[in-house]
């Protein structure tokens, strides 16, 4: 049998992109760190899980609605965006997960040639995505644990189209104000796409913390990232959404592909922003325990630690950071080493529950013993 | 027409001796457009006459033949691939040429030679610098020569550049890498240096030719003060030389930018691990896992600990290796040891047919008086091949003979009970190094402790 040629056949800058392979299954994960208990605290889930009234949808989606199609654009769920926020639904694309929207977004608006401009130690989706479409991904460093906004402004150029903005930062925690992200922008002028990535919104509690949607108005270059995975419990079921000016979601809605959103992530995205119970509160008040309980912790320890908003923090360690995640696997507690973020020799740990914050404390200082 | 098609040309062709003279012409026109001089030109061309004049008579006669010439700038290979559903290239494996050069071919029965035909196979092996064989899909296999350009060594003496106010780590020009290289390799002479730092322009040829690639501190005055060069080993091995700083005083600061800048480069690749083979500086050690050491011995004198060091650049994804019962508890021993989560599946010769003769390629690093063999083809006669290989390498004055094991193929791992019958014992794993880990044996005299 002839072999295609892969060669000829596959642009370079996607022959070149290092695919990104994602850990073993839990189960297969215990089997080969012989551990009886995994406390997950690599992917900054919320240990709550998704608020009732989506747990109930999930629990009662009849088995024979599985054939049918869903809604092709998240219409119910849009609809309910727009009024939770003041937006009109047609400003709103859903996606399946916050990465799908990503793409969107970049294949929207760059072609080759062209290039986007972010931070090196931030969300690692909007370089890869622009990299293996073959758009230049210009990574500015961080400047005090934040985004460089006069870093990335002197990046920009011609061929520049997209400026990706974690706020907060993930795995930092910085995040801009609502002044210091009006100034930027100001700066660029409408000239470039802005997107705001707000996936750790909800956690936020300081006053200065912008929403990004209520800039929308001013700025109809900005685009804003939400997500159902962290704050609302619905990381399995893979869905976020994006919110932008109507010219400029219109010119999006062109690249997104329709039908990606499962009905049962549809309908428990839709009772999470219904929630009446307080999970929204609930979530932060265990943040909030646990990051006082972890930082007191780990200065007692003497370890460095950057703790900013969002349900995660990160801290810097003497041994190399993936020696101590296998470690720590052997003790049951699964961590997110950094230096696929850049940051060797840091884990970053989710904010979960004060069983599993002391379980790893104890391994921690178990296994820097 | 792109940068990597002007490095590359390829010939299509019929294995049929008539064609030979289009072949050996194509070769050494290539080469030496690909900068070659003559006399490793021709040899190169040799080897390729020898190897396509046996592949005609032996092994795919009339068959469809690919050979690409590619230029690696410091090198330029041959890649032949071809059919083959059995191979006898044992000719290539270095051991078959012990009596060529003293006139003893007369009784080939002797060292097991059997065919004249290899001769030609054993004049190819020694008139190239690299020999690499792999199986591909279906019954294709892949044949890879190279020969290197021969570069000038720099004398003189230099000074250590001040210790600088402060360092920018850059991806450096041409000019800079060769800077980096001679400084390294008349300033760093106390660490466990390449040979190739004693040939800059080769070193700038590897980094042009995409092979490798290298960071350079650069000082408040735009001065190389240091650097690290570095490669993938394999898909997901990336092998690394230094930092070296080669500025006076204190040298910590320069040595984590120059890490932190080649973690930072390759962080968001697929490689799993990064590997040091040459030494750390001191300070840097915490930051990675030491794997265990290599110990180099030296005629009439102590030998050298060779430390060396890894760290995953990812989770570790565990995974599963082969091995006979007689290396399992060093194994296990080992995985415990270095936490890799590793799932030991268990092989066993159950007296199934195994048929021609083994292939093994070897490294030669005459620097440290060391060999480096690895398995290509598996054979029947792997026992007196490995014999073989030791008697001969020993002779030639390497008395620092490896072996490498890759545990993610099963044949590597039947010949582990043949290497411990024969002196060889397992010394280091080098995680995700191959289809899966590879162990290290070192050879050791039956009259060593």
């Amino acid at each position: 049998m002839t072999q295609p040629n892969l060669d000829g056949l596959v642009p370079a800058y996607v022959r070149e992109f290092e695919p990104y392979i994602p850990s073993k299954p839990d189960p297969e994960l215990m089997r080969l760190y012989g551990c009886k208990r995994l406390f997950r605290l690599n992917n900054n889930e919320n240990p709550l899980g998704p608020p009732p009234g989506a747990q109930e949808v999930i629990r009662r989606f009849p088995p024979p609605q599985g054939a049918l199609y869903p809604s092709g654009d998240s219409y119910y769920l849009r609809e309910a965006i727009g009024d939770l926020h003041g937006v009109d639904p047609d400003q709103i694309l859903v996606g399946n997960g916050a990465n799908e929207v990503i793409a969107f977004v970049i294949k929207a608006f760059c072609e080759q040639g062209d290039n986007i401009v972010t931070a090196d130690k931030t969300f690692a989706v909007y370089e890869w995505v622009a990299v293996f479409s073959g758009i230049e991904a210009r990574i500015i460093p961080l400047k005090d644990e934040g985004f460089d906004d006069a870093a990335m402004l002197a990046a920009i150029d011609d061929r520049t189209k997209i400026l990706f903005v974690c706020n907060p930062n993930n795995p930092t925690g910085s995040y801009w104000t609502r002044e210091r992200l009006k100034a930027f922008l100001d700066a660029v002028g409408g000239r470039r796409i802005v997107v705001v990535d707000e996936a750790y919104f909800e956690f936020v509690e300081k006053d200065d913390y912008p929403n990004g949607l209520a800039l929308l108005g001013d700025y109809p270059n900005l685009v804003v990232f939400r997500t159902f995975s962290k704050m609302y419990g619905l990381a399995a079921l893979r869905i976020g959404y994006l919110v932008g000016s109507p010219e400029v979601v219109d010119m999006i809605r062109r690249t997104c592909v329709v039908y990606s959103v499962n009905r049962v992530a549809q309908d428990a995205a839709l009772a999470a922003l219904r929630d009446d119970t307080g999970h929204i509160q609930r979530t932060r008040d265990l943040v909030r325990r646990s990051r006082a309980f972890l930082v007191g912790e780990l200065t007692k320890m003497g370890l460095p630690v950057i703790a900013g908003e969002g349900n995660y923090l990160v801290v810097k360690i003497p041994i190399s950071d993936t020696l101590a995640y296998r470690k720590l696997m052997r003790e049951g507690v699964m961590i997110r080493p950094m230096t696929g973020f850049r940051y060797p020799n840091h884990i970053r740990i989710t904010l979960a529950q004060q069983e599993a914050m002391e379980a790893f404390a104890a391994a921690l200082k178990k296994i820097l013993a | 027409m792109g940068e990597s098609e002007k490095s590359t040309l390829r010939l299509r062709l019929g294995a049929r001796t008539p064609f030979l003279t289009v072949v050996t012409q194509f070769v050494e026109t290539t080469a030496s457009l690909f900068g070659l001089a003559r006399p490793e030109a021709l040899k190169l061309s040799l080897a390729t006459e020898e190897i396509f004049l046996y592949l005609c008579n032996a092994v795919c006669p009339g068959k469809e033949l690919d050979i690409t010439c590619l230029d690696g700038l410091y090198d330029t290979r041959v890649i032949f691939r071809f059919p083959a559903r059995e191979l006898n290239l044992r000719g290539l494996n270095v051991a078959s040429a012990l009596k060529l050069g003293e006139g003893n071919v007369s009784d080939p029965a002797e060292e097991g030679l059997g065919d004249l035909d290899q001769m030609g196979l054993m004049i190819a092996s020694r008139s190239v610098d690299h020999l690499h064989l792999t199986a591909e899909k279906g019954d294709g296999v892949q044949l890879v020569v190279s020969k290197e350009k021969a570069y000038p060594r720099i004398a003189g003496v230099f000074a250590s550049p001040e210790a600088p106010q402060r360092v920018n780590i850059e991806v450096p020009d041409s000019e800079r890498v060769k800077r980096f290289a001679l400084l390294t390799g008349h300033l760093c002479t106390g660490r466990d240096l390449p040979p190739f730092f004693e040939t800059p322009g080769k070193v700038a040829d590897m980094v042009s030719g995409g092979e490798y690639q290298c960071l350079t501190a650069m000082d408040q005055d735009r001065d190389v003060v240091g650097g690290v060069l570095f490669s993938e080993r394999s898909e997901r091995i990336v092998q690394f030389f230094g930092p070296y700083c080669f500025h006076s005083g204190e040298k910590t600061a320069t040595g984590e930018a120059l890490l932190d800048a080649l973690l930072a480069a390759i962080a968001r690749r697929k490689a799993l691990g990064l590997l040091s083979l040459s030494g750390l500086p001191a300070f840097l050690e915490p930051r990675f896992e030491r794997l265990g050491s290599l110990f180099q011995r030296r005629l009439d004198r102590q030998p050298i600990e060779r430390p060396l060091f890894f760290r995953c650049l990812h989770e570790d994804p565990g995974g599963e290796v082969w091995s006979p019962e007689g290396l399992k508890a060093w194994l296990t021993g080992e995985y415990d040891r270095l936490v890799l989560a590793r799932q030991i599946r268990h092989i066993q010769d159950m007296g199934e047919r195994r048929s021609g003769p083994s292939l093994f390629a070897a490294e030669i690093s005459r620097h440290r008086a060391e060999a480096t063999l690895r398995p290509l083809w598996p054979g029947a006669d792997w026992a007196a091949n490995l014999a073989g290989h030791v008697r001969y390498l020993r002779e030639e004055g390497l008395i620092n003979l490896l072996f490498e094991v890759d545990l993610g193929v099963p044949w590597h791992a039947e010949l582990v009970p043949v290497l411990m019958d024969r002196g060889f014992k397992p010394t280091l794993i080098l995680p995700f190094a191959g289809r899966a880990d590879i162990v290290v044996f070192q050879h050791h005299d039956a009259t060593e402790s």
